[in-house]
């Protein structure tokens, strides 16, 4: 279970906050004030390492298992998340983040409910599921075979009883450069091949607004993470597992949900302090769920390195400076 | 129970009760099932929306997980969690046959056949797959998993092995944890899914081998693999795996594996014989057991009977295997061979049973089903060996050996299998009734052969089998345990979904079949909703003449033949099921077909290559028995099989061959085809559901319905999993929708006619649904019986109801009527026959007590016994009976003593004849002429073929007056015509020279002849006859006959061995006899043929032929051996040198499957390792041979390759 406090001083002196919350809808930009050092990565460290330890754990019991019929006792063969490719460690690096900053910043959130994450999931993209349902590698192939995947991440808001009491779940996305297009593609799509009528670029509409307007009443991920619960802390969290089986179950009027996109990567070339990519004044017309919507919107300062060094020092003591 | 547990069930059985009660769809479900049916048929589909396809996933997923928890909870077993699988499975099963949209969403299809396997419900999971096409080399990975298709698991697996050389490396297991290929985004989910593949070839081996060590290595990674998606894989994707796991799970713990050597440990010794069996059970796909058969298996394993009630084609028969394996293989020897008695409804039903029995353990012991007429058996093998023996027998062959060799057979009996054992439930109606009187009834034979077994041998292991849940399987299962607390083993489910509706027909229009019923539940609400129908999409019936359409029956019928003829198109099998008089239907057939607006219709094309063989044989068979202008010729020319209980035994075997083989797409037949033989059909149609005969007496017409269970039995024919079309199997009443005739006069007869039909299925419909919601008391045959008397006795003579037991104590049959015993329909004659058949009942547990104990009977001990044979019958034990019942039983015994047949001798002869006791009277007058005949018939091996006949003429002369043993036909002048020209069907039945032969329109009634008097009533004589004489002269009851001493002991000629089995087999030839039962040649012609071989033969062996050397059984066998083995040498399977390319042999023992490579052959590890090479110098590794297992075996020096099971065809 993820149990670590989070490091809500270190946060601090890393980031700087610019918190909104117009109605329903609440925004949160977050700028790094603070260099890169040994001391912020130390800082996250014990935060990454606990939300990471369930994956590792039954990574490693997988992998340990050879099949081999001459393969002796298990192999000691630790390496997760240490050994995956980078572009998969920027997709954990947002999720641990989004619980991060949801615990953390919990007063400045839409609804100030407070948040926790009894327990990370870390699942890939769809894209990495087709070589599951075709046994072939395609490096043309873009469309993934199967169409449903849901929200990169879920924290629960619990009540004195243990009981659910709101779901805050979501999509939490790196980008290398923060530009307005790069946000603009992320959230609204790519641009379609073939132009409008009036000549004008047109872009297909299927970005992340997309995915969290459509997205079902009980999100995708819900059911695992109660799986997770019934596995590793069924009497700590009975009264959640009952709440996601009512949830789930029933047809009743679904989990009050607060939805989350997290967007995070390095700042562009021209930006000032405060600049933002997402409207924070009102709710963007383009979101049309009818739940609480929290963007959070983190710009760092050579973020790719920052990820990198708290990725190859998980569970191997201190980073190099 | 912690904390919330029970909140979280009532979650979870709110969601069950509100969509997955056993027999209820809600509204939204029967749309989707019948959408999915509407699709499957190609036709026009009700309205459906997304909103529709979402609701149902939605609900699909939302029981998957109240499924979860029930099994949280409540453990695997949870009744409401397989609830919740199978209505999930169902609406996922029906949006992905009806190519939904979801099938983008996630491949339903996967969660719908892991939802059916965790629902206990494995060949509905089998069959979905196999109607799913594959999109993807993935899904249909698993769903081969999912299905149990392990040899497919394999298959696919090894393919992707020999496309991906390099994850055969040693190396390739840690692929993951290696730090290459960094950029590589899709690496995790690719080395994710090479694990798994790994997992499940490695699981599907190691299950099919029974290797628990490597399974539980396969099942630690397998489970790794599902912890780690539910962490790292999308919810849908997740959810597969865990199915894939908790299914792998639940073949492990439902190996046959475990149940073979919990049984080995009996009898240590024959360990390696079981595994062996429980590997073959494998390869044909049965090595999984469902969930009926662990219990039954468990109740094996406690050593006691029990009667086991699970669908057709759920298994019966490894049950059955098992328990001849456990009885008569692992048993202490006690000096005795061990027999088993394998009790089947029908003749058909033994030569199945045989087959399958033959194939699985002949081997092991012998198995015989005594086809023939004689009363052994052709040879004596199962008689003198010492071989364990299957005797496979309907009860009337049982109860026949039972007086013949009794007590032989009460010493080595170890076990009786009652297969379709409901049949002891007699129907309560006229028939029923009636046949007691005409010693026809088989409910009360049954009944009475097992309690007179169990009298002599009250420790013999019992077990029933039976097919139908509901009201009989309680009661066999008291009965058969003989405990009033017994209770049926098994489920209550159907293998199969059966849908029972209506074909609409009418003239000059397209037909529609309007769905009525699905599994015992309607489909839509009656004159509230819409029905459901499926336009036919095929051109409408041409025109047919007035002469044809001025019949309803005749228009129906016909319809439904159109129907069938384009229904073959669309790869279905069809069944046209014939109440009665199919000669009738089968003209009717010939005549439309030759009409030349038929020549459109469909033509049907015969099979080539090994079918055409099969085929060409049952039409060499269909025109020796039935003649070349026969309408079973005809129809049979042209893919229609046609079968019913008058066709001589040879020929119905090869009909039933034609439709298991699927030669013949239509199949015209009574209901006699299909008691207890499971035979594919996707589609049975029937006409009419009534029968009409004429009570001659009362000279009135009598309509019998036909009754719910014979419909309930058909029905449950309909439905192959794996079928082209659908899963469901249809039985579809025709109903014409308009009058067919034109003429002023007929239409309104036609309406009514009309109006009937349509009545008729509304009542067995109402009848069927009422039944599956209820299961109603059931009728037993000796109470029947009993009551049929009382009744009679009371409302015919005005016998006083108190005074009825005095009565049945001292009245004689001859007192009630004049004509008792000789099958006279009046009332008083009825009666009288009914005292006779209790008689014959009573003598037959009285005579048999007192031969086995030696003993003279005394009326105080025949009382006793038989108060303690009542105790053992069904009557007694099914249900609660008056008290009157059993007091009149015993009385009427002790009287039977006392004063009705007084004599002891009498009684002993009278039993040895197995007729009724006044029956029995009567033909001890004629028994001395007739023994006398076959006494003289010392020529008949060198007779001419006249003369042969003429012995059975003879002999059937002193049968021709007599109704009570002798010829019995209908009171119809066909009927009476045939009878004065009796010798015309003799000779040509015998295949006598120059015979006269019947014309097609009057073969049946000629068959009829044959059956019921020629091999039944002549045959059952002329058996009396012999095993009379064979009972004077045996030295003691415990004689083995042989057929060495058997002309000794009986003082007759071979003429007497062989009447019966050429009265069977049609011919005056004992050679040709043998050599159709030998299958030494498939025409009576043809085995006539080769006479002069043997001959030869025999020319060469004796020095002087006689007469009788011509036709002795033992010449015949000798001769038979000489001709040598038609066996090819097992082949001698050397092991293959191979190099090992990715082991250094440490262990000395693996596991390998082959899989291509480049040329040669890779020996991999199931998981997907390569360990070794070899040149595939045979070629013998094609696509089969991954149905084999190899062991790879090295020592310091070399290693090979083994092959340790080979996979039959």
């Amino acid at each position: 279970m993820h149990t670590c406090e989070p490091p809500v001083a270190t946060t601090e002196d890393w980031l700087k906050s610019y918190p909104s919350v117009e109605g329903n809808y609440g925004h949160l930009l977050l700028e790094q004030k603070m260099a890169l050092s040994p001391q912020l990565v130390d800082g996250l460290r014990p935060y990454f390492e606990s939300a990471h330890l369930d994956a590792r754990e039954h990574f490693h019991a997988q992998i340990a298992i050879d099949l081999h019929p001459d393969a002796d006792a298990a192999g000691a063969h630790a390496c997760y998340p240490n050994c995956l490719p980078p572009t998969a460690r920027r997709g954990l690096f947002g999720e641990v983040m989004a619980g991060l900053l949801a615990e953390v910043y919990q007063d400045d959130f839409v609804g100030a409910h407070s948040w926790t994450v009894p327990i990370f999931l870390f699942r890939f993209h769809a894209d990495v599921e087709s070589y599951l349902w075709t046994l072939a590698r395609d490096p043309d192939r873009e469309r993934q075979i199967f169409g449903r995947f849901g929200s990169d991440f879920i924290g629960l808001s619990l009540d004195d009883d243990g009981e659910i009491v709101r779901l805050i779940a979501g999509e939490a996305k790196w980008r290398n450069h923060l530009t307005q297009s790069a946000v603009d593609t992320l959230m609204l799509g790519d641009y379609e091949d073939d132009e409008d009528e009036d000549g004008e670029r047109v872009r297909n509409g299927r970005g992340v607004w997309f995915e969290i307007n459509r997205d079902t009443p009980v999100p995708h991920g819900l059911r695992q993470l109660q799986r997770l619960l019934e596995l590793r802390a069924p009497d700590d969290y009975a009264a959640a597992i009952l709440s996601i089986d009512r949830a789930i179950a029933l047809d009743g009027p679904p989990l009050p949900r607060t939805n989350l996109i997290l967007i995070s990567g390095n700042g562009a070339r021209r930006r000032e302090a405060g600049d933002y990519l997402i409207p924070w004044e009102e709710c963007p017309e383009e979101y049309t769920a009818s739940h609480d919507l929290q963007v959070i919107e983190l710009v760092l300062e050579a973020g790719a390195d920052l990820i990198e060094q708290i990725y190859s020092s998980l569970w191997r003591g201190r980073a190099d400076a | 129970m912690p904390e919330f547990d029970s909140e979280r069930l009532e979650i979870a059985d709110g969601l069950r009760r509100q969509l997955a009660v056993e027999n209820e769809l809600s509204r939204p479900q029967a749309r989707a099932f019948v959408r999915c049916l509407q699709t499957s048929w190609q036709v026009q589909t009700i309205q459906w929306t997304e909103r529709d396809s979402k609701g149902q996933l939605s609900d699909a997923r939302r029981l998957l997980h109240a499924a979860h928890v029930f099994r949280e909870i409540e453990g695997p077993g949870s009744k409401r969690a397989i609830d919740c699988y199978r209505r999930a499975a169902e609406i996922l099963e029906w949006l992905a046959r009806a190519a939904d949209i979801s099938r983008r969403q996630v491949p339903i299809e996967l969660l719908a056949a892991g939802a059916y396997q965790l629902g206990g419900l494995p060949a509905m999971a089998a069959g979905l797959m196999a109607q799913i096409p594959d999109e993807h080399e993935g899904v249909a990975l698993y769903g081969a998993f999912l299905r149990a298709d392990f040899d497919g698991v394999l298959r696919r697996a090894a393919n992707y092995w020999s496309a991906n050389p390099d994850l055969t490396v040693p190396a390739a297991g840690r692929l993951l944890a290696a730090s290459e290929d960094r950029e590589d985004i899709e690496r995790v989910g690719r080395y994710f899914t090479i694990e798994l593949i790994r997992s499940l070839g490695l699981v599907a081996d190691s299950l099919r081998r029974g290797d628990d060590a490597r399974l539980a290595r396969a099942m630690d990674k397998l489970q790794a693999l599902e912890r780690m998606a539910m962490r790292i894989l999308s919810d849908d994707a997740s959810l597969i795996i865990s199915l894939l796991y908790q299914v792998a799970e639940s073949y492990r713990k439902a190996s046959i594996y475990g149940a073979v050597r919990a049984l080995a440990d009996l009898n240590p010794e024959r360990r390696g014989r079981l595994l062996a069996y429980a590997r073959d059970q494998f390869s044909r796909g049965r090595g999984v057991l469902w969930t009926s058969q662990l219990q039954g298996i468990d109740r094996l394993r406690q050593e006691s009977s029990f009667a086991l009630c699970t669908p057709t084609g759920s298994g019966k028969t490894l049950i059955a295997n098992l328990a001849l394996v456990r009885e008569l293989l692992l048993r202490e020897a006690d000096g005795l061979a061990p027999l088993a008695m394998y009790l089947v409804p029908s003749r058909a039903l033994a030569g199945e049973v045989e087959a399958k029995l033959r194939s699985e353990l002949g081997s092991d012991m012998t198995v015989t089903a005594l086809y023939g007429g004689a009363d052994w058996g052709i040879t004596d093998t199962w008689l003198t060996g010492d071989q364990p023996t299957v005797l496979i027998a309907t009860v009337e062959k049982a109860d026949a050996l039972m007086r013949y060799l009794g007590p032989i057979l009460a010493a080595r009996l170890r076990l009786i299998i009652v297969d379709e054992a409901h049949q002891v439930v007699p129907e309560a109606n006229e028939n029923t009734r009636v046949s007691f009187s005409e010693h026809s009834n088989r409910a009360i034979r049954l009944e009475q052969l097992v309690s007179r077994v169990l009298i002599q041998r009250p420790n013999v292991v019992r077990i029933a089998l039976t097919a139908v849940a509901g009201g009989a399987a309680g009661p066999v299962a008291k009965w058969i345990e003989g405990r009033a607390d017994a209770t049926a083993v098994g489920v209550r489910y159907r293998s199969t979904r059966q849908v029972i509706g209506v074909l609409e027909t009418a003239p000059g229009a397209q037909g529609r079949i309007l769905l009525d019923i699905m599994n015992g539940r309607t489909l839509y609400v009656r004159g509230q909703e819409q029905p459901v129908y499926l336009p036919l999409r095929m051109p409408p019936m041409p025109g047919i003449p007035a002469r044809m359409r001025n019949s309803l029956n005749r228009f129906n019928c016909l319809s439904v033949l159109w129907t069938a003829l384009h229904l073959v198109e669309e790869d279905q099998r069809i069944l046209i099921s014939v109440a009665q008089e199919p000669e009738q239907t089968m003209r009717w057939f010939q005549e439309a077909l030759l009409l030349p607006a038929w020549a459109n219709a469909p033509q049907f094309r015969a099979p080539e290559g090994f079918l055409r063989e099969r085929f060409d044989e049952a039409r060499a068979a269909c025109r020796d028995y039935c003649g070349e202008a026969s309408f079973e010729m005809f129809l049979l020319e042209r893919g229609i099989a046609s079968s019913h209980g008058q066709m001589p035994q040879r020929l119905r075997r090869l009909m039933t061959e034609m439709i298991e083989r699927r030669i013949c797409p239509i199949t015209v037949a009574t209901a006699t085809l299909t008691e207890g033989v499971n035979l594919p059909f996707d589609l049975i149609f029937l006409t009419s559901l009534k029968r009409r005969s004429w009570d001659q007496v009362a000279e009135q017409q009598v309509v019998t319905p036909l009754p719910t269970s014979e419909f309930r039995n058909l029905a449950g024919r309909a439905g192959r999993p794996g079928a082209a079309k659908g899963i469901e199997g249809m039985t579809l009443v025709a109903i014409p929708t308009r009058e067919a005739a034109t003429a002023p006069k007929t239409i309104p007869v036609q309406r009514q006619q009309r109006a009937e039909l349509q009545r008729d299925y509304d009542r067995m419909r109402e009848a069927l649904l009422i039944e599956e919601a209820e299961a109603g008391a059931v009728e037993s045959p000796l109470a029947l019986l009993l009551w049929t008397i009382r009744e009679r006795a009371i409302r015919v003579l005005g016998v006083e109801p108190d005074d009825f037991l005095d009565w049945l104590e001292s009245t004689a049959p001859t007192e009630i009527s004049d004509e008792a015993g000789e099958d006279a329909a009046d009332r008083r004659s009825r009666l009288a026959d009914a005292v006779d058949e209790l008689d014959g009942i009573l003598l037959t547990a009285i005579e048999e007590i007192a031969k086995a104990e030696e003993q003279d009977m005394t009326p105080a001990r025949a009382e006793e016994h038989l108060a303690q044979l009542w105790s053992t019958t069904f009557s007694a034990v099914a249900a609660e009976q008056e008290a009157w019942l059993e007091e009149a039983f015993v009385q009427r015994g002790r009287s039977i003593v006392e004063t009705v047949y007084p004599d002891a001798a009498e009684r002993r002869r009278l039993y040895q004849y197995g007729f009724t006791p006044l029956v029995g009277r009567r033909f001890e007058e004629v028994a001395p002429q007739i023994r006398k005949l076959i006494e003289e018939a010392d020529t008949y091996g060198e007779a001419e073929a006249a003369a042969r006949i003429e012995v059975f003429e003879a002999i059937g002369d002193l049968l021709t007056d007599d109704r009570g043993f002798g010829f019995r036909v209908r009171s119809t002048d066909t009927d009476q015509a045939l009878l004065e020209r009796w010798t015309d069907v003799l000779g040509w039945w015998m295949d006598e020279p120059d015979s006269f032969d019947p014309d097609a329109d009057a073969l049946r009634g000629w068959q009829r002849f044959v059956t019921n008097n020629l091999e039944f009533r002549l045959g059952v004589a002329i058996g009396a006859v012999v095993a009379q004489a064979w009972s004077e002269g045996a030295a003691d009851a415990f004689a083995v006959p042989t057929l060495a001493e058997w002309k000794d002991i009986t003082g007759m000629p071979w003429y007497g061995f062989w009447a019966r089995e050429l009265l069977r087999w049609g011919t005056h030839d004992p050679f040709v006899a043998f050599a159709l039962s030998q299958g030494l040649a498939q025409t009576r012609e043809a085995a006539a043929g080769r006479r002069e071989e043997f001959e030869t033969w025999l020319d060469d062996d004796l020095e002087e032929i006689s007469s009788e050397d011509l036709i002795d059984p033992q010449h015949f066998l000798r001769w038979q051996l000489s001709l040598g083995r038609d066996v090819r040498d097992p082949f001698d399977d050397l092991p293959e040198l191979v190099e090992l390319t990715g082991t250094d042999g440490r262990r000395r023992r693996y596991n390998v499957i082959p899989a291509r490579r480049d040329g040669r052959v890779g020996w991999m590890d199931p998981a997907g390792f390569e360990l070794a090479q070899s040149d595939d110098i045979f070629d013998e590794f094609g696509p089969g041979a991954i149905r084999s297992d190899y062991e790879l075996r090295t020592d310091s020096v070399e290693a090979h390759v083994h092959r340790v099971f080979t996979a039959g065809r």
